[in-house]
């Protein structure tokens, strides 16, 4: 038995930074995420949360403010790139989901889970395969294996975008708006599939209009606004007792 | 038959010009291939400098007669033969044929730069992103996703690249190089046989058509991802 020790920390980011020439977009945020924290970001467009959860794959390159995963750190200063090797590195631990899926048009659905864990961490074809095919079952899309992208609804290319970065066995998955681009009906197949993630304890961060999943499904709420944490805490506190007038704003205008 | 025998009889010396048009136009587009991808790179993204010169080379190269080029390294080549001679590279400029792989080379390599940045410029960036998230380096995203995307947007121009360079190889006859249009000029001017340009027409057709096939043999497999049968 695991003695009950606080989780360790897996991604931890300090007083992040990002201008986009003179528009400071992020101003200054920081969050911390231990093992088995389903943390969702809120916010209205333009607050910044996609960018912020894009600063911590470093998709975009911070201006300043330091990123951790596992206690590998890069300490980023006028926004510039340290070492593209740990940079890489540090990428493999953290599966990103994207909004518009982004899957390998020209790469079957097994080719696409298949391709970081050959390419980037040198597995053996059969074992990766194997791995693919498993990942490619929980999603429920054993029979979609040969298939390409073009061939599958927005609901299914998601599920195997989060079987791609599942493949990675990363530390933590970041979903960037994963159901802002689906149909409403496809929409329920996906958060079902991120519920059965929570649910078996993967370290989530999730950039969502989902207010359902944020209070649900997520251990904590990170709500920005204009580029600073505006809100932070458990779903149960934020939704029922806002400390602020905005976020009770912001959801009252989402329901 | 009067054509039929002429056929026959001008036949051995017309494929043979055939082989000579092939190599032209194979060995000077395989080299451009071999430069382009590189140079296409640069061009989407390199530095400011070697954008620059880039960008001087193709619209010298596309802005001035291919024949220009041609009289330009042949003859011109000629102008400098002591210094050549001194270098050892006289013995590549003396004979017209390499002359003409080298002109066909770098003027192809402009044309297929051009094409193959086009190509790359419309990768679409959320598949490089998506790479690079899950942790593949420069060189990896570039060979399993950026090329492989950007030759198939490119492909049909490329061959339509490849299909002009071969027609415009006759030029090479210009400068003595016995390529097909050089053995019909040959036979023509022995026999006065005006048919010979007619058989020499259809032999560039032939070679056309076999080219057009294979290239969109090559673009259906390709394709095989865009082919998408409905959603089951």
């Amino acid at each position: 038995m695991q003695p009950q020790l606080a989780p360790e920390v897996v991604l931890n980011a300090q007083d992040i930074h990002k201008s986009f020439g003179t528009h400071e977009v992020l101003k200054g945020i920081s969050l911390q995420s231990r093992n088995h924290d389903v943390i969702s970001i809120l916010g209205a467009s333009g607050s910044g949360k996609s960018t912020f959860l894009r600063c911590l794959n470093f998709l975009e390159i911070p201006s300043s403010g330091t990123v951790a995963v596992h206690g590998e750190e890069i300490v980023f200063r006028n926004g510039k790139i340290g070492d593209p090797r740990q940079i890489e590195r540090m990428r493999q631990r953290l599966g990103m989901v994207f909004q518009q899926f982004n899957l390998w048009t020209h790469r079957t659905v097994l080719e696409n889970v298949m391709e970081g864990p050959v390419q980037v961490k040198r597995l053996p074809k059969a074992e990766a395969r194997d791995r693919a095919e498993v990942l490619l079952a929980r999603v429920g899309l054993a029979d979609r294996m040969g298939h390409y992208p073009a061939q599958l609804s927005g609901g299914q290319q998601q599920r195997v975008a989060i079987a791609r970065a599942l493949a990675m066995e990363p530390d933590a998955l970041l979903f960037d708006e994963p159901t802002s681009a689906l149909d409403p009906e496809l929409v329920g197949e996906v958060l079902k599939v991120m519920q059965d993630l929570a649910a078996e304890g993967r370290t989530m961060i999730v950039v969502t209009h989902e207010m359902a999943f944020a209070r649900e499904v997520s251990t904590e709420v990170v709500f920005l606004h204009q580029g600073r944490v505006a809100e932070q805490g458990p779903p149960e506190k934020l939704f029922n007792h806002p400390d602020t007038e905005m976020f009770a704003r912001f959801i009252s205008k989402s329901r | 038959m009067a054509f039929l025998d002429s056929l026959t009889a001008n036949l051995p010396k017309l494929l043979d010009g055939a082989v000579t048009t092939l190599e032209l136009t194979g060995l000077g587009a395989l080299i451009a291939a071999v430069v382009a991808p590189g140079l296409a790179l640069m061009r989407a993204g390199g530095p400011k400098a070697a954008q620059l010169a880039l960008r001087v080379y193709i619209s010298f190269t596309r802005g001035t007669p291919l024949l220009a080029q041609l009289f330009l390294v042949f003859y011109g080549s000629g102008q400098f033969r002591a210094e050549l001679t001194s270098l050892g590279l006289w013995g590549f400029f003396r004979d017209p044929f390499n002359c003409a792989v080298l002109v066909f080379a770098i003027n192809s390599c402009a044309y297929q730069t051009e094409i193959l940045r086009g190509g790359i410029q419309a990768v679409a960036p959320g598949e490089i992103e998506a790479a690079r998230a899950i942790g593949m380096s420069r060189a990896q995203v570039l060979r399993r996703v950026t090329f492989p995307h950007a030759y198939r947007i490119a492909w049909p121009a490329l061959g339509n690249e490849i299909i002009l360079l071969m027609k415009a190889s006759a030029l090479a006859s210009i400068v003595t190089v016995f390529d097909l249009m050089g053995r019909t000029r040959q036979i023509f001017s022995r026999s006065f046989e005006f048919s010979v340009y007619f058989q020499a027409a259809v032999l560039y057709l032939l070679i056309t058509i076999c080219f057009v096939f294979l290239w969109r043999l090559a673009e259906r497999r390709l394709s095989r991802h865009m082919a998408a049968p409905g959603r089951s």
